[in-house]
């Protein structure tokens, strides 16, 4: 196949001392703005950049590329360690990454994110370099109403899977997709919901909201209950990690599973967070004990990393062959590829085969760079657990206020994390269900716009979304996953306790 | 001592709150349908009515719990001796707040953190110290130096020369 | 104001093409870039360049600092701005909607909160079709859309802003009537054309380059006094000076173009305008900026001074008479 003969060039291209070294060095500062909430990936490549210019494009994008993998891996440690998501689409790592955690699993946790991620990266990679051409090409037939048929199908997915009560689901959701729509509202050019404060104009970031929600808030419940994580006494061993990896097979269907997901969204424009959710979402109502989630269970960890990863990573396959950024920091390397000089779009690949397949390498090599460095920093981070709260609780309240002035350079938002703090611990002590709120405001103004899109070009008519079999296909499996859960109870009252899995 | 019950009703008001708030604010732009779908204020306005609406829910779900005398309504959200460790914690964490906006960040790091260490946590000035300012120092390279991303600063750091 | 103009147009007349050895003002703490847009937004691209610029020739002491504050379509950016009056350590990088932003949306800043520095480049805008689409000129394309009014889809990036301007500008020009379907940038809009979900659009050289090179869409006119300056061949041999200005295609719109503009907070010192105009101007006669400006197919033109007051006063009042027409200005 060409495709395979194109890579062992990339390879050549991509192989070189002074390319590995970038690789380590982007991946080491990618785990470092990864670790800090709110400084994130976009951030630490947009900050890069410009010493990037008097580079080769190829040595840039490896070592962006890089730094990106080094921050998805950095965002997956905060969550496990401090419930606090380093990066959006490790909210859902926390779920059941910090109630292993605190369970005395640290070390096992981090090493099983670590090494889905790098499985779930490496499945996205193995499909840019097999479908590069004939993704580009699916990926063209999405347009708004495909766009929202996606947000739907993640929504759905997700709906009804916690055990609380309806109303406190709805209004947790409600309030998500009411803090979305404060801003500027590009569809109509309004700015809505600022209520004349200006700090509103550019909305409630998502970022903040995590913050303090998961952040601030678990530091105040930990504290209640009476300073100290219950992990403090596991002892950390390097064996662990090796022990964790000879586990991993076990799980093989969620990984697959997951890495389908995540690469279905990498392509579509779900992007990782989205794709971590509806990979959590997945496994729980595929699990054969879904009440085990949320409380600890090592798939918990397994299927958001694999899918956020396998996302990540398939999402520059749209960025380089149509142009469209599949994720922030995509959108800030595409920047940079035009200031390089190269055109993302359908002809790059045949225009600089060496740029894009010494890229394609570098995604193999760096992902593998990446899981060996971060693994090897698995017992430093999980010491960290040992240090007594007293002092980490402190440091982790100026980390978390840190991150959420670095997010945007914005006073306001130190104030918001302060205030979410507080909501998150409301919240979690009445049992509201913090997800949807989270899921609410990360697609809920993308579902939004992409739903009014649709009705302009429909002229009103939602008959848009059953206009053709992409679209009509995707609406209908949102659909499904919506009814499932009562799909599935009506199933089991009939058939009595027998095996009702769908999926 | 605060009992769930009343916990769960401030909560409801407060949602109860922000979902007319929203409501309000969405009805400058439009709430209906016109020929190119719904107009700019109808997401806002269904999302901030379902809040209020479930709030609502929620309210009559716990009087009428109440009621019907379930037990659990009646435990402690918060007793005496976890509310003084949850406030023992977050008044200087907003003590904090406070001291970034005025002070500048790295300042309040180390008030913050010699605090925590010193008063709360029992440990010695010197090891008190030592953590606030090694804390602070590693931020300002990492993010000052390194990344190049101004924290707050208040009126000390430019005496400093910093 | 005005006299700020005047004396920085002075000013700038008597050091221009000088090494800037009499400066009376000099930054002495580093300084911020403040970037109207998210990072890898347009304005974000031009606003790192510059600083990328600037450091590798030396052309400020003082080291700079790039922060994003794109929230409200840029709004945030300049509210920042306003908030730092009098401060000429803050240089804010934006569009021609520094001063047509405060006309469509409720914001808490005006025009004059903004001290003009300079102009360093125009951004065409050309009308594209689909790659097969049947139409050889802009004429033919716009009879199309004229028999068959709301049958054809022009896509563009949000409501309000340059596309949707330069759109309804085609329709009173033209009486051509199109569905206008806002998306969330250029790219979008290229990605969509060249799908096919949408019949045109009016994107900016650099956002669609990457289509019209695979044929995807090709352009039928561009909103230039002139034609652009030539280029290699992008498809089918054709460049970028090939594209027939769009009055000569039949679309009576002399100009539309979109100013790369950079702003100080109001109540600044003239010195300090007047010294980041020359080293703006300095950025822009650098090999890197040119080979910038080629590469993305812009229109190079430094303005500072009276001269880019008076063209921000042209453009204001030609996209005001448009916002007032479509009922988009708010009170």
């Amino acid at each position: 196949m060409d495709n395979i003969a194109n890579l062992m060039h990339g390879f050549e291209v991509a192989l070189t001392a002074h390319h590995i070294l970038l690789m380590i060095a982007g991946v080491l500062l990618g785990v470092l703005v990864g670790v800090l909430p709110g400084l994130g990936a976009p951030n630490g490549v947009s900050l890069l950049l410009p010493l990037t210019f008097s580079m080769d494009p190829v040595s840039a994008i490896i070592l962006l590329a890089s730094l990106y993998w080094g921050a998805l891996f950095g965002g997956s440690t905060t969550s496990i360690l401090f419930n606090i998501p380093g990066e959006p689409s490790s909210v859902a790592t926390t779920f059941d990454g910090h109630p292993m955690a605190k369970q005395g699993k640290a070390t096992e946790a981090l090493s099983f994110a670590f090494l889905s991620a790098g499985f779930g990266a490496l499945c996205g990679v193995v499909l840019i370099t097999l479908l590069s051409g004939w993704v580009a090409n699916f990926a063209l037939r999405f347009s708004s109403p495909e766009y929202f048929a996606v947000y739907f199908m993640t929504f759905a997915s997700f709906i009804g899977l916690g055990g609380a009560s309806p109303f406190k689901t709805v209004v947790s959701m409600g309030i998500g997709f009411s803090l979305a729509t404060i801003g500027m509202d590009s569809v109509s050019g309004n700015v809505r919901l600022t209520f004349e404060y200006d700090v509103l104009l550019a909305g409630v970031s998502f970022l903040i909201a995590v913050i303090g929600l998961f952040g601030i808030g678990e530091l105040l419940l930990t504290m209640e209950e009476g300073l100290k994580f219950e992990g403090v006494a596991a002892k950390v061993r390097i064996g662990d990690v090796l022990r964790t990896a000879t586990k991993l097979p076990r799980y093989w269907l969620a990984l697959a599973r997951s890495s389908l997901i995540g690469i279905w969204m990498g392509i579509t424009p779900g992007g990782p967070t989205a794709a971590s959710f509806m990979s959590y979402a997945m496994a729980k109502r595929s699990s054969r004990d879904p009440d085990k989630f949320g409380k600890g269970e090592p798939e918990g960890v397994i299927a958001p990393e694999t899918a956020d990863h396998a996302a990540g990573s398939s999402a520059m396959l749209p960025m380089l062959a149509l142009g469209i950024p599949g994720s922030a920091t995509a959108a800030v390397m595409m920047g940079g590829l035009m200031i390089w000089g190269l055109n993302p779009g359908p002809t790059l690949f045949t225009d600089r085969p060496d740029f894009v397949w010494g890229l394609i390498a570098s995604m193999y090599l760096g992902n593998i760079v990446a899981v060996v460095i971060v693994l090897a920093t698995v017992p430093l981070f999980a010491s960290i657990l040992r240090i007594p709260f007293a002092i980490i609780g402190p440091v982790i309240v100026v980390i978390c206020f840190i991150g959420a002035f670095t997010a945007a350079n914005r006073e306001f938002d130190i104030w918001l994390a302060l205030i979410f703090g507080l909501v998150g611990y409301l919240f979690k002590k009445l049992d509201y269900p913090i997800a949807p709120l989270v899921l609410a405001m990360v697609i809920g103004d993308k579902a939004e716009d992409a739903f009014r899109q649709s009705m302009i070009f429909s002229q009103g008519s939602l008959s848009i979304f059953w206009s053709n079999a992409l679209v009509g296909t995707l609406m209908a499996i949102g659909l499904v996953l919506l009814f499932m859960p009562l799909i599935g109870a009506g199933l089991r009252r009939l058939r009595g306790q027998g095996e009702t899995r769908t999926v | 001592m605060i009992t769930r019950f009343w916990a769960e009703i401030g909560t409801a008001i407060l949602t109860l709150a922000f979902g007319l708030v929203i409501v309000k604010g969405s009805l400058e732009f439009g709430i209906g349908w016109d020929s190119s779908g719904p107009q700019p204020g109808a997401f806002p306005f269904y999302a901030g009515g379902l809040v209020a609406l479930a709030s609502l829910g929620t309210l009559a779900l716990t009087f009428g719990k109440r009621l019907a005398g379930k037990a659990m309504l009646a435990d402690a959200f918060l007793d005496a001796a976890r509310g003084r460790r949850v406030l023992s914690f977050l008044l200087p964490l907003v003590a904090f707040v406070v001291l970034s906006v005025t002070l500048g960040m790295y300042v309040a790091t180390i008030l913050y953190l010699v605090f925590a260490m010193r008063f709360q946590g029992g440990y010695g000035w010197i090891a008190s110290l030592a953590t606030a300012i090694l804390t602070a120092a590693f931020f300002y390279f990492a993010l000052e130096k390194f990344f190049q991303i101004g924290l707050l600063k208040g009126p000390l750091e430019p005496l400093l020369g910093l | 104001m005005k006299t700020i103009a005047i004396s920085a147009a002075l000013a700038g007349a008597l050091t221009l093409g000088g090494f800037g050895a009499a400066q009376a003002w000099e930054p002495t703490k580093p300084v911020e870039f403040v970037v109207t847009s998210g990072a890898g937004g347009g304005t974000d691209n031009f606003a790192r360049l510059v600083q990328a610029i600037i450091t590798k020739h030396k052309l400020m002491e003082q080291p700079i600092v790039v922060v994003n504050k794109g929230g409200g379509s840029g709004a945030e950016g300049y509210v920042y701005g306003k908030g730092k009056k009098g401060d000429p350590n803050e240089v804010i990088f934006g569009t021609n909607n520094a001063y047509l932003l405060p006309y469509v949306a409720k914001l808490g800043y005006k025009y004059t909160d903004l001290t003009p520095v300079a102009a360093m480049a125009l951004d065409e805008f050309l009308l594209w079709v689909k790659g097969d689409a049947p139409y050889a000129d802009a004429k033919a394309y716009i009879d199309a859309v004229k028999a068959k009014p709301m049958g054809f889809k022009m896509g563009g990036s949000q409501s309000k802003d340059t596309d949707q301007t330069l759109t309804s500008m085609i329709q009173d020009a033209t009486g051509a009537k199109w569905i206008y379907v806002p998306f969330q940038g250029g790219s979008a809009a290229a990605v969509q054309l060249a799908g096919g979900h949408i019949d045109s659009n009016v994107n900016n050289p650099n956002e669609n380059v990457g289509q019209w090179k695979a044929g995807q869409v090709k352009p039928l006119c561009v909103f230039a006094p002139e034609q652009l300056a030539k280029s290699e061949p992008i498809h089918d041999g054709k460049g970028w000076g090939d594209v027939p200005t769009c009055k000569s295609a039949g679309i009576p719109i002399e100009s539309f173009r979109m100013p790369r503009t950079v702003w100080l907070p109001a109540d600044v010192p003239a010195d300090a305008v007047t010294y980041y105009a020359n080293v703006l101007e300095k950025v822009s006669q650098t090999p890197e900026w040119k080979e910038f400006i080629q590469r993305t197919a812009q229109t190079a033109k430094f303005m500072k001074g009276q001269e880019f007051t008076d063209f921000v006063a042209k453009d204001d009042a030609a996209n005001r008479k448009v916002f007032e027409a479509e009922g988009w200005v708010v009170k």
